[in-house]
């Protein structure tokens, strides 16, 4: 197809070739068009007010865990759970630990579902879907957008726990040379780096479970369900892998390398452990990813 | 590319591949793993041995995964009341399950191993006359060291042996006497075989097979995988004689180096702010040890290879809650943990339990005792203080006691 026809509709600026005419069944994908949708996409998720409330709800966390051990601590080491949450009052670095490892298990799921589940569905059921499919982007691109602006979301979220953490940190207790798992003591410089691994690896965690919320999205118009499914999806993972009976898929669960964030914080890192991790995550993103274009494609969805 | 191009069986066809391309490489890393290790140089049973036991110690740093399944009652829920969930890391939770550990040692007298929990670890650090372990749950530091004379007196006795000042009468042995010893009392009581080569923590190895020529103990088998290249054992499994398909205990890398591990590795640093618990550990004096030479011992042994039994004799009563509410009021135990062991010596109702509460999970009833029954060894303990201990069947025990 020559540049010609497949000049975009979506253009702002004014076209030479007025003989393109607009057919939404001949237009072919561009990219200036693809990156404009993911723009959109972009402003429209992290512009929402919802979205934004959600955040900042997430940023107080690190805020509320560090205040309460200011004003509770009762020492060191004297309130249990693992040692990075006794260590805060000591290093104002662990806060940013401290508050990934407590947001984990519930909230940065919900927040995942919220984001994924609502990408499609939430088009569908608004009934501004239809207009999107109207765009002169292939629906595979579309998808690719709506993934996109899911995983921006997440990733604003897993950032503003960890800044909002680091700066609670540093300013109620100080930050200080870090003491890993292992006992060594390194220098603040590479504990800030060893923190950011722990904070990208969180990040990474959650992306088969965007992945999952995604394939859900694409199933209802209502986006409440596809969040519930989500959320339901990410519990069940946690109750499968408490269960011993099942050691043997245990590997393979969703939420199973969830807390290897620790190997960062051991003296040395290992990697294997970090790639096992990630490696699950890569499945799940391929499978209901992939599951989830299956799905989005089809003609069906027009709504 | 529009959607009509995209047929409906294609579209489906995707995720089945993208499904089955994630669970044929999920499947296909531990066939990699243990695949066959193919052609090495032919070599003896006795010769692998010998070979072993001269092996140079190897500096080495690597991942040691411990699995224990010796079909005790469910000790998961009583390791676990004693020692918190298993996201800590503890050294209790080794009696059953997995364990993953780190291992780095520089071969000759410092070495470091941690104990990995989800978000904790347990390091042991070990260097030369002193050592120290460090709990990250709870920032604990205990530093196990000689008292400053014993201290003087080892580097005396160094000395003494590096200036050649011992010397042994009839001659120092010599590794092939040592060598034959050995496998004359190997053979003694076992057969020793090798089995097909495999690949552990990705090294190709020999598989020694070690199968006692009793038939009435518990061991089935033993089989140890050794690194062809440096003759170090990679990997040690115990099986049972009731149990072919899987090893009661098997303990083996996952993932080896052969390298000089890191000075940072190696060198103990106490954090700030942690409590250091100090230990003495008493050498005994030289009276001492020519005393005990002549003090009856309190363990006595029946059987041979095998199929021996230990005998001790406790004190009665002395199997009592006590152990608990002693770990209660230890120092350098966490309130809540203290609190919990409490709980657990006192009871439900508040009276002192009966150790036989605990017990009573894990041993059943015999005439004139209980017995602890597990894949690989058989504990009596009777009314009269004594304890059997053996890889022999319980009925074994019981009929030694008589």
């Amino acid at each position: 197809m020559s540049p010609a026809e497949s000049v975009s509709s979506v253009r702002s600026e004014p076209e030479a070739q007025p003989e393109s005419s607009i057919q939404p069944e001949r237009w072919a994908p561009r990219r200036g068009a693809t990156l404009r949708l993911i723009g959109a996409e972009l402003r429209l998720v992290l512009g929402r007010r919802r979205n934004q409330v959600l955040i900042a709800g997430l940023g107080t966390m690190p805020l509320l865990i560090g205040l309460v051990l200011y004003f509770t601590s009762g020492g060191p080491h004297g309130d249990g759970g693992p040692g990075f949450i006794a260590q805060v009052t000591q290093n104002g670095l662990f806060l940013v630990v401290s508050a990934l490892f407590i947001c984990l298990p519930f909230l940065l799921p919900l927040t995942v579902a919220i984001a994924s589940g609502d990408a499609v569905a939430g088009e569908a059921s608004t009934g501004t879907l239809r207009y999107l499919l109207l765009l002169p982007v292939s629906r595979t691109r579309l998808l690719v957008a709506k993934a996109l602006g899911a995983l921006a979301f997440v990733a604003a979220a897993v950032a503003a726990i960890a800044l909002v953490g680091l700066v609670a940190g540093a300013a109620l207790f100080g930050l200080h040379d870090v003491v890993l798992l292992s006992g060594t003591t390194v220098p603040l410089s590479e504990g800030l780096v060893r923190v950011l691994g722990v904070v990208l690896y969180v990040g990474a965690s959650m992306t088969g479970l965007v992945a999952v919320g995604l394939f859900f999205s694409t199933l209802t118009e209502v986006p409440v369900a596809a969040m519930a499914a989500t959320v339901v999806t990410a519990i069940v993972s946690t109750v499968l892998d408490s269960l011993n009976a099942l050691s043997a898929i245990h590997p393979y669960l969703l939420t199973h390398h969830w807390y290897d964030f620790a190997a960062f914080l051991r003296l040395e890192v290992d990697w294997t452990v970090v790639a096992q991790g990630l490696g699950v995550q890569a499945a799940w993103i391929a499978v209901f990813g992939s599951l989830a274009w299956s799905r989005f494609i089809q003609s069906s969805i027009t709504s | 590319m529009t959607t009509a191009t995209v047929s409906r069986h294609t579209r489906w066809a995707v995720p089945g591949i993208a499904a089955a391309v994630v669970v044929a490489g999920f499947a296909v890393q531990p066939l990699l793993a243990s695949a066959d290790a193919g052609d090495l140089p032919a070599i003896s049973a006795d010769q692998l041995l010998v070979e072993v036991l001269e092996a140079e110690p190897q500096p080495l740093s690597g991942t040691v995964v411990y699995t224990a399944d010796l079909g005790l009652p469910d000790l998961s829920e009583i390791t676990k009341a004693v020692s918190g969930p298993a996201l800590t890391a503890d050294p209790a939770n080794l009696l059953a399950g997995t364990s993953t550990l780190r291992v780095w040692t520089d071969a000759d007298a410092r070495s470091r191993v941690t104990l990995q929990g989800t978000t904790s670890e347990f390091s042991v650090v070990h260097d030369r006359t002193q050592a120290w372990t460090y709990s990250s749950a709870d920032g604990a530091v205990v530093h196990y060291a000689l008292s400053e004379t014993d201290q003087a007196r080892v580097a005396q006795l160094q000395a003494l042996v590096e200036a050649g000042a011992f010397t042994v009468p009839g001659g120092m042995p010599t590794p092939t006497t040592v060598a034959d010893d050995l496998l004359a009392q190997v053979g003694e009581h076992s057969t020793l075989s090798l089995d097909a080569n495999v690949k552990v923590a990705g090294r190709s190895a020999y598989q020694l097979v070690l199968t006692p020529t009793s038939t009435t103990t518990l061991v089935g088998r033993v089989t140890v995988a050794v690194d062809a290249q440096t003759r170090t054992p990679l990997q040690v499994a115990v099986w049972s004689r009731a149990d072919t398909q899987s090893p009661a205990l098997q303990v083996g890398f996952t993932d080896v180096r052969f390298a000089m591990p890191s000075e940072q590795v190696l060198t103990w640093s106490t954090p700030a702010g942690a409590t250091v618990k100090e230990v003495t550990i008493p050498l005994p004096s030289d009276t001492e040890l020519a005393g005990a030479e002549h003090a009856a011992p309190a363990v006595s042994v029946t059987g041979t290879g095998w199929d021996q039994v230990l005998t001790l004799t406790v004190p009665a009563g002395a199997l009592d809650a006590q152990d608990l509410t002693a770990l209660a009021t230890a120092p350098g135990i966490m309130p809540e943990k203290a609190q919990e062991y409490a709980q657990i010596a006192q009871g439900p109702h508040g009276a002192a339990v009966d150790p036989s509460a605990l017990l009573d999970q894990l041993s059943t009833p015999v005439a004139g005792g209980r017995v602890i029954s597990s894949a690989l060894l058989s504990v009596l303990l009777l009314d009269d203080g004594r304890v059997l201990l053996g890889a022999v069947p319980p009925a074994t025990l019981v009929n030694l006691a008589g």
